[in-house]
């Protein structure tokens, strides 16, 4: 099994030094080190259960590290900010409001004139592919559909890291792979501020085909048990032998838990 | 005996009135619900009236109450009827309906292993539709207890004419403590009513909080039509709209094999249970019958008893009706806007905030169970010169409108609570995620997320401002020879023909504004709740497979 361990990356945008969390009693985590960089994915894999959700609800202020503490561009990140955007494993729509409404919403904190913030809003449907879609009401559109004005929203919001928990979890498989194909030209598409993202998924495939780096949560309480480089062109095919190589790289580490 | 254990006793005299008339209202709603399921005519005859006499607040039966008991029957048991009577109709509604609801939405697996199972009538009752219905009786029995403590306040103490009746509990008695000017006496009756008020309302909540955890459902099992049971009204009215909808309707019915006729052709061992569910079926439509023919006949006998001098009597007081009733709206609409915000606010701001949300939570509910007529002399007595110097003019109304406030807010309080508390936590951290400010949150996700709640809690606040009204609008020599009466106001016109015995005008009355509540309820919040039922369901914004 080859573990690529490597220390941290030039031009860090997020990172998270040292931290652990405690949930009344129980450690969830304990001495996570991680980063993104600019224009990469970083996924983070592990068992059901684990912390893996709530490791990003960490890294996104959310909720307050224990120990340790999470930089944003080299300040400390102590409450949710628009800065860093989490797109939920349940898709959040607010049904009351259209497409382009919902969209809308990321740009509130700005404060920009109304008929600013509708041309963004509209740009942003444009760039995940709901060009004409602007006034359906979120019922009248699929799971698939919702979650790109999901995506469109919080890239409205101007973030710096995207926080995806599980993104395609609720997708038929037929559409998670479409978006997925899609995503890295929607992320880091010439409009967008993004400079990173972190993904947190349990599906290898889908880890394999988006992320550059991933780490392997796992252990109670969980730890960063081993760092994985993905070096592969983009776009990736499936059918690739290193693609099911990194697969299989990555099952042997989630079964050797806690064997670095 | 001394006057403390009389209190004592009158106390848990109002309190056993009370629990036994929700205890009755739960075994008749269980059987009522469980005809409803099996008598589609018994269903709809049910489901319109409760919906009907759930949107009439329980003052408009006080003229008909008094004639059917206490001039019909009369006496010690007349007048005790009357009191749990108008007890009965302030809680029976919301328990009914609760239980109805219950039972259309047991979910179809749990029905098939029962009728699988060949389960009698008593049996299904048993091991099904009662423990089904436990979550949502306990979930109505707080605010039940509530309404049925302040109307029995009103109940137990009444005047027509000259004569006053009574019956004996804790409302009664703290009336005679406070027309005699015994105040230490009143402070002790309050506190002995506060004690076993809490130690009531602390026992529901353990209750409650016993049955939900026992009887909830946590399972994904498809449950028929538990968004939204279909408002039955529209559907009972709909044949008189569309008559050849409905006799197509039933042709179709007789030409499609139904599972009755199949039981019949095929499945011999299924004839047993049919032959008992049809009797059921013709049993209910019997019942439902009976109760139109009953309401018709009535009102037809009531009509033509009437002689043309009393008719040009009765309309010549209509428009004098009709305009008071325009004051009481402006006034119920004052407390519906008060009560909102209020419980906006106020809900919004607690319900991050898990201690002070516990702590405020429990002395609203106790607050809630807390009669306020009981306590309101007091209040009166105490805030009145200083109200007088700010207010002026404005004194009365400042009271009544208080009264209507103390009487009827916790109703919209609970709704938004629960309302804002169903939020799912992806919202709230979309909200903290994009930097949403106080008023955005409320503007843009707050307020249209809970309209579905608001709109029911609004629809109660309204239709209990009216008793509080009832109260304020006309008080005699509330305290130290002070009265509250309001110039204009249907309520104080119906306190005051009540007490003068003008029973026929007080019906009359009554019936008016039973007849602008209905139609205020079918055209403005029938809509309303479809419209948020259609576009603001907040759990609707979560998409997960």
């Amino acid at each position: 099994m080859k573990k690529i361990i490597k220390g941290g990356e030039v031009g860090r945008v997020l990172e998270a030094v040292n931290i652990g969390f405690t949930y009344g009693k129980r450690k969830i985590f304990e001495k996570i080190s991680m980063s993104v960089g600019n224009g990469r994915i970083v996924a983070v894999v592990g068992p059901s259960g684990v912390g893996k959700s709530t490791l990003l609800r960490v890294l996104g202020g959310f909720l307050r590290p224990d120990e340790g503490k999470v930089l944003l561009m080299g300040k400390e990140v102590t409450r949710p900010t628009p800065k860093i955007m989490l797109i939920h494993q349940s898709i959040v729509t607010f049904p009351w409001m259209t497409a382009l409404e919902n969209v809308m919403l990321g740009l509130k904190y700005r404060k920009l004139p109304k008929e600013l913030c509708k041309a963004i809003a509209r740009q942003m449907l444009e760039m995940v592919g709901l060009e004409g879609f602007e006034d359906f009401y979120p019922k009248e559109l699929s799971g698939g559909m919702r979650q790109r004005i999901a995506i469109a929203r919080a890239l409205a919001a101007d973030p710096l890291v995207l926080l995806m928990d599980e993104p395609f979890a609720h997708l038929d498989e037929l559409t998670a792979e479409a978006l997925r194909r899609e995503l890295y030209k929607i992320l880091f598409n010439v409009n967008s501020t993004l400079k990173g993202v972190i993904l947190v998924s349990h599906n290898l495939s889908e880890v394999v085909e988006l992320s550059d780096v991933v780490y392997v949560l796992n252990g109670r309480p969980a730890t960063i048990v081993a760092k994985v480089e993905i070096e592969m062109e983009r776009p990736r095919n499936p059918r690739d032998q290193k693609f099911y190589y990194y697969i299989d790289v990555l099952n042997d580490t989630l079964l050797y838990k806690g064997e670095v | 005996m001394g006057l403390i254990p009389i209190m004592i006793l009158a106390a848990l005299a109002s309190t056993a009135r009370v629990f036994t008339v929700i205890g009755l209202s739960i075994l008749t709603g269980w059987g009522f619900g469980y005809i409803s399921i099996k008598s589609k005519v018994f269903e709809n005859v049910y489901v319109a009236l409760n919906e009907v006499f759930e949107s009439v607040p329980v003052i408009a039966f006080f003229p008909v109450v008094l004639i059917l008991f206490v001039n019909r029957i009369g006496g010690f048991v007349g007048v005790e009827l009357a009191s749990d009577f108008l007890v009965f109709t302030a809680v029976v509604w919301n328990i009914w309906i609760g239980i109805y609801q219950a039972f259309k939405t047991v979910p179809i697996p749990m029905i098939e292993e029962i009728e699988n199972l060949r389960y009698g009538f008593l049996d299904k009752l048993r091991y099904l539709y009662i423990p089904f219905s436990m979550p949502r009786i306990a979930a109505n029995l707080i605010p039940s207890f509530s309404d049925a403590f302040f109307y029995i306040m009103v109940s137990e103490v009444f005047t027509i004419g000259s004569t006053s009746y009574s019956t004996f509990g804790i409302g009664s008695l703290i009336v005679k403590l406070v027309r005699l000017g015994m105040w230490n006496y009143v402070s002790y009756a309050l506190l002995i009513l506060g004690i076993i008020i809490g130690g009531s309302v602390y026992l529901l909540r353990e209750f409650s909080t016993y049955a939900i955890a026992r009887y909830s459902l946590e399972s994904d099992i498809p449950v028929p039509r538990t968004r939204q049971i279909q408002r039955y009204v529209a559907k009972f009215y709909s044949p008189i709209i569309k008559p050849t909808k409905r006799i197509r309707y039933y042709f179709a019915s007789k030409r499609a094999p139904t599972r009755g006729r199949r039981g019949k052709e095929g499945y011999d061992y299924y004839s047993e249970r049919e032959t008992g569910q049809r009797i059921l079926k013709v049993l209910g439509s019997a019942v439902a019958l009976l109760i139109l023919g009953i309401i018709i006949y009535s009102s037809f006998s009531l009509l033509t008893s009437i002689t043309y001098a009393e008719w040009r009597y009765i309309f010549s007081n209509t428009l004098e009706i009709v305009y008071a009733l325009a004051y009481d709206y402006a006034r119920v609409a004052v407390i519906a806007v008060l009560s909102f915000l209020v419980a906006l606010f106020v809900s919004y701001s607690i319900v991050n905030h898990r201690r002070i949300e516990a702590l405020l939570i429990s002395i609203i509910q106790i607050l809630a169970a807390y009669p306020a007529p009981a306590y309101f002399p007091i209040l009166f007595a105490v805030t009145y010169g200083i109200v007088y110097r700010f207010s002026g003019a404005l004194t009365t109304e400042f009271f009544v409108i208080l009264l209507g406030f103390l009487s009827t807010f916790y109703y919209i309080f609970y709704n938004i609570w629960v309302g804002i508390k169903a939020i799912p936590k992806e919202i709230w951290e979309l909200m903290d995620n994009l930097g949403m400010g106080y008023f955005q949150r409320i503007r843009y996700v707050i307020l249209p997320g809970t309209l579905p709640y608001t709109i029911t809690g609004l629809t109660s606040t309204v239709n209990s401002a009216w008793g509080g009204l009832m109260i304020a609008e006309y008080w005699p020599n509330i305290v130290d020879g002070k009265s509250l009466e309001v110039s204009h106001g249907l309520m104080k016109l119906l306190d005051l023909w009540t007490y003068q015995g003008n029973l026929m005008l007080a019906s009359w009355a009554s019936f008016i504004f039973s007849l602008f509540v209905i139609v205020f309820s079918v055209v403005f919040t029938r809509n309303m709740m479809n419209l948020s039922k259609e576009k603001y369901v907040i759990e609707e914004g979560i998409y997960a497979t």
